[in-house]
Parts: C-alpha cells; sequence; structure tokens
C-alpha cells in the first residue's frame, strides 16, 4: 500500500467524528430549538469561550491542569458584579482580569517559588478565593436587575442581536491579541515550558517566570469568561465557578474534535468551537427534558468518556484478538 | 575559559547512601579547548557537566567562566554563556514546536524575551542557511514539528540550537551514544566542524576511548570522582587504546568495561 492512499484512508477515518457531530448539532439546531434559544446559546458559547481559551493555555499550552479556575471564574462575577451594581460596568470588567491574573499568579508562585504539587496549588488558590469572593460580593448573589451592564450599553446600537455582536467581538479581539502574543518571543517561550522544560532552562529562559505568566494569563482569561457571564445573565452567585474546570476542559476536548492538528491557531480555534458546541449540546439535552441539575454530571461524563475512549479502544481490540485466537484454537491453549 | 578550583559534589550527605560524586576537582579549559571526557559509570562525568551548568548544587569550591565566578549563578543564567546537549535526543528540542520555532528559541538566548514578533523573515534565511550546513535536508522542512524527526535528525539540530548564538562553553553529555553507528559518525563530524569553525571551548564525555582520542585536543580520564589523567600535547599523540586500559587499570582496580571498547 503507498503511503498516499494510507493518508487517504487515515484522514476520512478521522472525519467521520467530525461529520457525525456537525450533522447532529445541525439537526439540533433545525429541528429543537426556538430561534430565541439558538440565540441564547450562542451567546452562552461565546461567553464561556473566554473560559475555554484560559483552560487551554494551562492544560494544553503548560501541560498542568489548573484547578484555581473554579475560583478565578467567581472572582470575575463578584468583581464584575459588584462594579456594575455600583454602575461600573466595563471597569469592574477590566478589574476582573486584573484580578484573575493576581490569583493566578497566586497559583504560579505556589507551584514554582514554593514546589506545591499544581493540583493542590489551584486547590489552595480555589479555596481561598472562596472566602475572598465572598468578602467581595458579601452576600451569596446580587441581581443586576435594571442595573446597566456592558451589553445594555449596546442594546440601542445594535437590538436584539446586541448580545452575540459584543461577546463576539470582545472574543475576537481577545483571540487575536492571544494568537499574536503567542507567536511572539515571549509566546515562544510560554509554549516551549510546556512541551520541553529542559531544553527551555538550556535555552536561557527561566521556567518558573514563564509558568507564572502561564497561570496569570490563564486565570485573567477564565475571570474575563466570569466577569462577562455575571453581567450577561445580570445576576451574580459565589457558587457560580464551580465545576467550570470540567467546563471547560469538555469544551475542548469537543473542539478537538474538529480540529486535530497541533497548532496555535486550531488550538484556539478549538477551544471556541468548543466551547459553543457544548452549549448547543448541554441546550439540546435540557430540550429533551433532562433535569438542569444534571449538567455538571453531564460535563463530568462528556471529560471521563473522551479520556477513557484510547483505553476502551485498545481493550476491545485486545479482547477481539483473543477471541480470533480462541477460535482458531491452538495458540490460546499453550 | 573554564576554570574549576576544588569541587567537590556528594549526594545523599550524612546518610548510608551518602557518595562522593566529585572530590576536590581543579580543572582549567584555556580558550579553544576541545576536551574529551571519559570514565566509567559513575566516574562523576556526567555530575562535572551538571556541576558547571549548574543542574546540580556544588558542595564547595568555586566555578568561573572567563573572569566571572558563576557558582552562586542559576541555571537558565548560565546557559547564556553555556551551550548544552544531551545523550537523550529528546530533551534538546521541543516536539511540538516546529523546527523554525525551536530554532527561533534558540537564537535569542542571551537576549531578553519581548513582544516582538518570534521570528522575522531575516531569522528565517539564516535559519534555511545554517541547517543548509548540517546536510541533512532539514531546510525544506522547517515547519515541521520537531517531534516527527530522527533522533539523529533531533541531535544534530540540537547542536545547531545550542552553536546558533556561539556560546562560551560548550556542553555534550554523551551527544551521540543514543544513535546508531552511522548517525553517530555524521553528528560527530558535525560536531567537529561547527566548534572548528566557531573556536568554541567544549567540554566532550564519551564512552567511546577511540573518539576520545580521535577528537579534540586534550583528554580527561576521570575515575570515582577523581582526575585520573588530563592528557594534551605530544603525550596525547603518542596515547593508544591500550595504553589508557593501562592507565585505568594501574589505577585503584577500576576496570573500562566492555562497553567502551568499540
Amino acid at each position: 500500500m503507498s503511503i498516499k492512499t494510507m493518508i487517504n484512508k487515515k484522514s476520512i477515518i478521522t472525519l467521520i467524528p467530525k461529520l457525525i457531530l456537525v450533522v447532529l448539532l445541525l439537526i439540533i439546531i433545525n429541528t429543537q430549538m426556538t430561534e430565541s434559544v439558538v440565540l441564547g446559546t450562542l451567546e452562552k458559547g461565546l461567553v464561556f469561550s473566554f473560559l475555554a481559551l484560559g483552560i487551554f493555555i494551562t492544560f494544553r499550552i503548560l501541560d498542568i491542569p489548573d484547578l484555581s479556575v473554579d475560583g478565578t471564574f467567581t472572582l470575575g462575577v463578584a468583581v464584575s458584579v459588584m462594579n456594575a451594581y455600583n454602575g461600573h460596568p466595563i471597569r469592574g470588567i477590566i478589574l476582573a482580569v486584573i484580578a484573575g491574573a493576581v490569583a493566578g499568579c497566586v497559583t504560579g508562585l505556589l507551584v514554582t517559588k514554593l514546589r506545591v504539587q499544581p493540583i493542590l496549588a489551584g486547590i489552595i488558590t480555589m479555596t481561598a478565593l472562596y472566602s475572598i469572593n465572598l468578602k467581595i460580593m458579601s452576600r451569596p448573589n446580587i441581581s443586576l436587575w435594571k442595573k446597566d451592564t456592558l451589553f445594555t450599553y449596546f442594546e440601542g446600537i445594535f437590538g436584539e442581536n446586541s448580545k452575540v455582536i459584543v461577546a463576539g467581538g470582545v472574543l475576537l479581539v481577545v483571540s487575536l491579541l492571544l494568537f499574536v502574543f503567542l507567536k511572539t518571543q515571549l509566546g515562544m517561550s510560554l509554549r516551549a515550558t510546556g512541551d520541553n522544560e529542559f531544553m527551555v532552562r538550556a535555552s536561557s529562559i527561566n521556567s518558573d517566570t514563564m509558568k507564572i505568566l502561564g497561570f496569570a494569563l490563564a486565570n485573567a482569561l477564565v475571570s474575563l469568561s466570569g466577569a462577562m457571564y455575571a453581567q450577561y445573565s445580570s445576576a451574580g452567585d459565589t457558587n457560580s465557578g464551580t465545576g467550570m474546570l470540567v467546563v471547560g476542559l469538555a469544551s475542548i476536548i469537543i473542539g478537538e474534535i474538529f480540529f486535530r492538528k497541533h497548532s496555535i491557531l486550531f488550538g484556539i480555534l478549538a477551544a471556541i468551537i468548543g466551547a459553543t458546541a457544548y452549549r448547543y449540546i448541554l441546550a439540546y439535552a435540557m430540550g429533551l427534558g433532562m433535569d438542569s441539575n444534571y449538567t455538571k454530571l453531564f460535563s463530568a461524563l462528556i471529560v471521563a468518556i473522551a479520556i477513557a475512549i484510547p483505553v476502551v479502544k485498545g481493550l476491545s481490540i485486545d479482547l477481539y484478538k483473543r477471541y480470533i485466537l480462541k477460535n482458531k484454537g491452538g495458540a490460546s491453549r499453550c | 575559559m573554564l576554570r574549576l578550583e576544588d569541587v567537590s559534589v556528594t549526594f545523599n550527605a550524612n546518610t548510608v547512601n551518602e557518595r562522593k560524586a566529585l572530590k576536590n576537582i581543579n580543572l582549567k579549559l584555556d580558550n579553544g579547548d576541545f576536551v574529551t571526557v571519559i570514565g566509567s559509570n559513575g566516574s562523576g562525568k556526567s555530575t562535572l557537566m551538571n556541576a558547571v551548568c549548574g543542574s546540580c548544587n556544588i558542595d564547595s569550591g568555586q566555578i568561573f567562566i572567563g573572569d566571572r565566578n558563576i557558582t552562586y549563578v542559576k541555571e537558565y543564567r548560565r546557559a547564556r554563556y553555556i551551550g548544552r546537549l544531551f545523550q537523550d535526543p529528546l530533551k534538546g528540542t521541543a516536539p511540538n514546536m516546529t523546527i523554525e520555532e525551536n530554532l527561533g528559541l534558540a537564537y535569542s538566548r542571551g537576549k531578553k524575551r519581548s513582544l516582538a514578533i518570534g521570528i522575522s523573515s531575516r531569522d528565517l534565511r539564516l535559519f534555511r542557511e545554517k541547517l543548509a550546513e548540517l546536510e541533512i535536508g532539514l531546510e525544506d522542512r522547517m515547519k515541521t514539528p520537531v517531534g516527527l524527526l530522527s533522533g539523529g535528525q533531533r541531535q544534530a539540530l540540537t547542536l545547531l540550537m545550542a552553536t546558533i548564538v556561539t556560546p562560551k562553553l560548550l556542553l555534550l553529555d554523551e551527544h551521540t551514544a543514543a544513535l546508531d553507528p552511522v548517525t553517530a559518525d555524521k553528528v560527530m563530524s558535525i560536531t567537529e566542524k561547527i566548534v572548528k569553525e566557531n573556536k568554541i571551548t567544549t567540554l566532550m564525555i564519551t564512552h567511546n576511548v577511540s573518539n576520545a582520542l580521535e577528537y579534540g585536543n586534550k583528554t580527561l580520564v576521570l575515575s570515582q570522582g577523581n582526575i585520573l589523567a588530563y592528557i594534551e600535547g605530544d603525550e596525547r599523540a603518542n596515547m593508544s587504546l591500550s595504553k589508557i586500559m593501562k592507565l585505568y587499570a594501574d589505577s585503584s582496580g577500576d576496570t573500562l568495561t566492555d562497553k567502551m571498547i568499540f
């Protein structure tokens, strides 16, 4: 068999799950949802794309699972809601990004300077943030009913689609900046740190600084996601960050069904498309009558199944081989 | 260029497993020296390298590069003057990044990493030229992730990365040991060419005694953390494989392993 035909076969096989997913999504969107649900889901998908981008940085680029995400998402919600409540929605979003970056630095310092295991460092920051978030909001939940938000500012200009346009616009700018940043010397050093730390230190790059930078950037994005979500939904809740890491992971895993290639552009696209697709799948499941209490269970299942697929595949091939050997007789008996 | 004064390294100090890896080593490399290092397993070759590049701390003594005392300088800062190659071809390159990105990272060695664009078109031309000099066809695959290259190709690329900004000192830790004999020869000849052209002071560990005498201008023989011999000039020119073996046999009963005789 020539190399060319092998490549073709392989690419067709990898295309199948993509095609199935696309067809499913289209069916879902066409048959099950009213126009307003389609639009609302897209809005949510865009808002949660920031979360997926943040987790893309820690999980895929730095190759470290960062659990502080659950805390920093709520931190973004809290900072954004309090400022919007007091009439400064845009300042709220900017401050949320800064607060997220600071929280990320804390995790980064714990991991690099104090040599705390990454997972534990994330849990420490997340737990600490729980108190800080309560302190910032001073009560478990706040409504922005009849208050100005980033989205209401543009309602007069764009009308019905304003939320999609605002969220999409910010997302476009942020992802472009992220893409360009990852191509700079600093960004390349960051990517190399997750890829081969040995090589990075041998190339006179301070890998500790790079990790702290990565954590800061990731948590700034997650906090931005929380800030946007709070103003989008006109409400803030101190529990809104629970399970966000798994939601982000599920988004990335779904996105990577579409883009397998390991490049920065495809990674960013995968995060955004995955986050949006995740929301549509969720909306479909809810449309079928899924209890909304099960959403976290749902995202946990997606992540667990996606990670288990290669193992299950290997296992089934093993079983198949054993079955064939057994039926042929001989070999398996001696 | 490189000077070690009374350098000692002990692993697991004050335990039953205490092991003195280097014992009061004094060593001096002049500008442009190409020193080969031999010794059996556990003789302290790799520890010597690690002490110089800063990935292991020393108990006592001092290390200088030129006039600069680098004893307490952090590993990543020393990397500004020191180029390094490991035995494992996977260690020297970032597998998920392309050849040009790896070279771009290496090319900014010693400079502050800024928000400047990673690789300019002028850099690309330079990388292409340098890759073509290796004569292994990498210049047409600059967008290929390094993870797809063979061990020999990766090692040759790492060599180029370590020397693209001429380092003051080049450390080679058995960098051909994981390659097949033909590729190893190829990488060795590329090494010699680059070192000669740029007159880089080099310290090379090898398990291959004939290589140790063939390349470079000085040979350092280590045994159990001590310097057994530092051979140069006429003495080195008259040195043969059997004489080195004898030198070894005469010393503290440490014998060369079979692995070293090929």
